[in-house]
């Protein structure tokens, strides 16, 4: 019985999550950084644009932190792409961290995303069908969606995975830069729940 | 010889490196049932997890989010762990995602296997989890424990033969179709969890609608939709249990297109999920050879082995046709019953095995032909003349027409004596379609046949009988007995039919019938004609004043009980809800005036002083379903429990999903040991004095 009101209950209480599948234009927004200041999606047309939701409390974040993995990324393809990392994670929740604790965090780790962009109402990541933290997206140039999914093939919350996993997002990137199509456009993310309100 | 080796858990500390935040909200135990495994025998142990409120742990398709408890053994050299045995899955909604995963408590059960040359002694056994840490080792084996795997149990999804599964899909869903087999028909309620992840949108509604006697669930495809999809499998859970089985939970497996769903083509497959054939076709053959010591059959089949030990010295061949003839017979007969019970069922009427005894008029008739046959027996008369062609000893074909009719005689009458493994075959049957049925109904036909058929293949084996002589008539004389207490037996059911006058005139009706079977025997011989008109005249006169009338139903007598009996209450599925719902534990007896293992388990097993204390000890309140006449809610929960015969005995725990069942034949021991497992009664005593 349980199982069924449960189901019933998610039926009601749903707001739908959306989703960016790759092919699709990627949904527009404008949040604000850290700072407050506005970030508009279109300010980076012609350019491509990684978006990475991210949570400091969760452990599958802390995992390419730890790491290294992630900031060597932002580092590798900084010339190439813009790195957002989005927080989508509710104030009520009771993993949100304030910008100025977040700020701290990224300077402790040397974390170096172009911009971390403030979602609290939660309404971008639900646009973009954001389920985890981490939960990666590639936008081309043209403004299309060329890759929705995990960060890479290990699902675990091991540091030592880091080094055997399969990163789809460099292979994506990489044959971005090649001029080729992205062979592997969408997986299944893995990590925390994405809380939202 | 069997070495014994125990079992010893220990604590595994910290499994991981990077500190994770669940860890602190989880508590673990390994537990195990069996202290002692032995060597080269697998044997199942548990690692039960406790979550704090709010925090739970997933299942082998965690949802959106979150893995799957991984559980990595570090055991001597050459044992072997199985995979986790899940559970099936609760949804657990965060905000607008969806997980799949436990509450509370879950126990992740898994089985290990010592080597075959594994040494007695202690045995260390490690496990480490990934994302929590063990706590300390628990003593194996003991109450809680068995609880605690017993629950997990029947939690874990089962194999559901018979029924059938198809996947389809449109751009956006996913369509699972669950057939239920004939006869039955899929629970209402009914939630899908595929076990691939990132398959469907696991928060998104799921929707059910009955389609035929099936049940059609369409799931909204995940966006983007996975690739290269060649079949959909998954666990359905239903609220109650799945028609047939005692399980909430069901594995579906399904063929899929072999294309990517994003083709937005439709296509099916369907795999009916075998297994469980072999093992009732087993059962019936079982349960058909012991039909020949029930006694109702065993003096048929005395009379067709002396007549074999008459004949055992003439042609093997003709002997070898009467066992085959015989057989035939048999097999004929459970052909015809079968397919009566089936096509009934078909036409909707609701059905058991043993519903031929809840007709007082098929009571009545085959009353009156076990009394004509004890009196054979007993030497009132012989067939003689009226019947030659019948049962001649000296024509060939004569032997092989009384075999063919014994085979169908043997048949008839055993019907009433439901063999103890009769129950689950013929349950069985109800989930299959007619075809699987029928071939039940052969095999358990042919296992009744087949001590007969080994006889008259083997006429050796009958020289360990002695020679033709005398001893034969005072044995036929002496399996007119069984005979006669069959019609007290069915007089019985007569009156639990409809009471005290039918019983009267059934009575009445059978001095008639002796007396033209007196008639018969006395001048029948002399040439003529009228002599057995007469006779068969008397019998027919004798039917017709036995033959039942409008019955007055029977109001159920619900007597105060002896002492030292159950005070049974009358059942009802409202009955059963409203004492669980209360808190009580419920035992319900299936049972039938008509079904002779039913009595003997309630003389024996039931009405036993021990059993009663205990009932009274564990608050068990005893309540009856009397299927003696045609109960279309008694049926109806019979199939819910996978029967279709009686004897059935449940307990019904308050919040548990499914009854537990014991066994068909009953001991006191084995009632006392499973109301022992009960937790003691905090209240009301049902003991009456």
């Amino acid at each position: 019985m349980r199982v069924v009101i449960a189901l019933a209950a998610a039926a009601l209480s749903i707001s739908a999550l959306a989703s960016a599948p790759p092919g699709q234009p990627a949904p527009a927004f404008t949040l604000t950084d850290l700072s407050g200041k506005a970030v508009n999606l279109a300010d980076y047309k012609g350019k491509t644009v990684v978006l990475e939701w991210h949570n400091f409390e969760c452990p599958f974040v802390q995992k390419h932190y730890r790491s290294g993995n992630m900031q060597a990324l932002q580092k590798k393809y900084a010339n190439d792409v813009v790195w957002l990392a989005v927080s989508s994670t509710s104030k009520t929740a009771s993993d949100y961290l304030e910008p100025t604790r977040i700020s701290q965090q990224l300077a402790e780790f040397k974390a170096a995303p172009a911009r971390y962009l403030m979602d609290e109402p939660g309404t971008v990541g639900m646009a973009y069908g954001a389920k985890t933290t981490p939960h990666m997206y590639i936008i081309d140039p043209s403004g299309k969606v060329v890759y929705n999914g995990a960060i890479d093939d290990k699902k675990s919350t091991h540091v030592e995975d880091v080094k055997t996993a399969r990163n789809y997002v460099v292979a994506a990137l990489d044959e971005m830069k090649a001029g080729k199509p992205v062979s592997v456009s969408s997986t299944t993310p893995y990590g925390c729940n994405v809380h939202y309100k | 010889m069997l070495r014994a080796l125990l079992l010893v858990f220990l604590a595994a500390g910290s499994a991981l490196a990077a500190p994770v935040v669940r860890t602190e909200h989880v508590e673990a135990e390994l537990i195990a049932e069996k202290a002692a495994f032995q060597a080269g025998k697998p044997a199942t142990v548990g690692l039960k997890l406790r979550m704090e409120p709010q925090w739970h742990t997933y299942w082998k398709n965690p949802g959106d989010s979150g893995l799957p408890t991984k559980i990595e053994w570090v055991l001597p050299e050459g044992w072997k762990a199985g995979p986790i045995q899940w559970p099936y899955p609760m949804p657990l909604p965060v905000g607008p995602l969806m997980n799949y995963g436990y509450e509370d408590e879950v126990v992740l059960l898994t089985e290990l296997t010592p080597p075959a040359n594994a040494v007695a002694g202690k045995v260390p056994v490690k496990a480490r989890a990934e994302t929590l840490t063990l706590a300390a080792a628990e003593a194996p084996a003991n109450p809680r424990i068995e609880a605690a795997m017993e629950r997990a149990r029947n939690n874990l999804p089962v194999d559901a033969p018979g029924w059938k599964f198809e996947s389809s899909f449109t751009k956006t869903a996913l369509v699972v179709r669950i057939t239920a087999p004939q006869g039955a028909s899929a629970p209402a309620k009914v939630a899908f969890f595929p076990d691939r992840e990132g398959l469907i949108e696991p928060a998104a509604p799921q929707r059910i609608s009955r389609d035929g006697n099936g049940v059609r669930i369409e799931m909204k495809l995940a966006d983007p939709p996975p690739a290269n999809v060649k079949s959909v499998s998954g666990v359905a859970v239903t609220d109650a249990a799945w028609p047939a089985t005692k399980a909430r939970a069901i594995n579906v497996a399904a063929g899929a297109a072999s294309m990517t769903p994003l083709a937005g083509t439709t296509s099916s497959g369907s795999n009916a999920i075998g297994g469980g054939t072999l093992a009732a076709l087993l059962f019936a053959l079982l349960g058909g050879v012991l039909l020949n010591l029930m006694p109702c059959v065993f003096p048929v089949l005395g009379i067709k082995v002396m007549g074999f030990v008459e004949h055992a010295h003439g042609e093997p061949r003709a002997m070898r046709m009467q066992g085959v003839m015989f057989t035939l017979g048999v097999l004929g007969s459970f052909v015809a019953l079968a397919a009566i019970m089936l096509s009934l069922r078909a036409a909707g009427t609701q059905l058991g095995w043993g519903f031929q005894l809840q007709s007082p008029a098929v009571v009545v008739l085959l009353a009156a032909l076990f009394f004509v046959l004890a009196l054979n027996l007993s030497g009132v008369f012989e067939w003689g003349a009226f019947a030659q062609s019948l049962t001649s000893n000296l024509s060939a074909r004569g032997r092989y027409a009384d075999a063919l009719l014994s085979g169908v005689l043997a048949s008839v009458v055993a019907t009433p004596c439901t063999a103890p493994f009769m129950g689950a075959a013929v349950g069985f049957t109800l989930t299959q379609d007619a075809a699987s049925a029928l071939l039940v109904f052969l095999v358990l036909g042919f296992g009744m046949a087949l001590p007969v058929l080994l006889l008259s293949m083997f006429p050796r084996l009958l020289r360990v009988l002695p020679r033709p002589g005398a001893w034969m008539e005072t044995f036929k004389q002496v399996l007119a007995f069984p005979l006669y207490a069959t019609v007290a037996w069915l007089a019985w059911i007569l009156g639990a039919l409809g009471g005290i006058d039918a019983i009267f005139a059934l009575l009445a009706g059978l001095v008639l019938v002796a007396m033209g079977a007196w008639f018969y025997g006395r001048w029948a011989h002399a040439g003529g004609i009228w002599q057995p008109a007469i006779a068969v005249m008397l019998g027919a006169v004798g039917i017709a004043i036995a033959w039942p009338g409008q019955m007055a139903p029977q109001e159920a007598s619900h007597a105060a009980p002896k002492a030292g009996e159950l005070a049974w209450q009358p059942w009802s599925p409202e009955e059963v809800r409203r004492l669980t719902d209360g808190g009580q534990a419920v035992f319900v007896d299936f049972t039938a005036a008509w079904c002779v293992t039913c009595q003997v388990n309630k003389r024996i097993a039931l009405n036993n002083a021990d059993v009663v204390k205990a009932f009274a000890a564990h608050g068990l309140t005893p309540l009856k379903a009397d299927w003696t006449r045609r109960d279309p809610r008694i049926t109806a929960e019979l199939a819910s429990l996978g029967r279709n015969a009686i004897p059935v005995y449940a307990i019904y725990l308050p919040g548990a999903q499914a009854p537990r069942l014991l066994p068909e034949v009953l001991t006191p021991s084995i009632v006392l040991d499973e109301v022992s497992r009960l937790p003691a009664a905090k209240t009301a005593i049902t003991l009456k004095e």
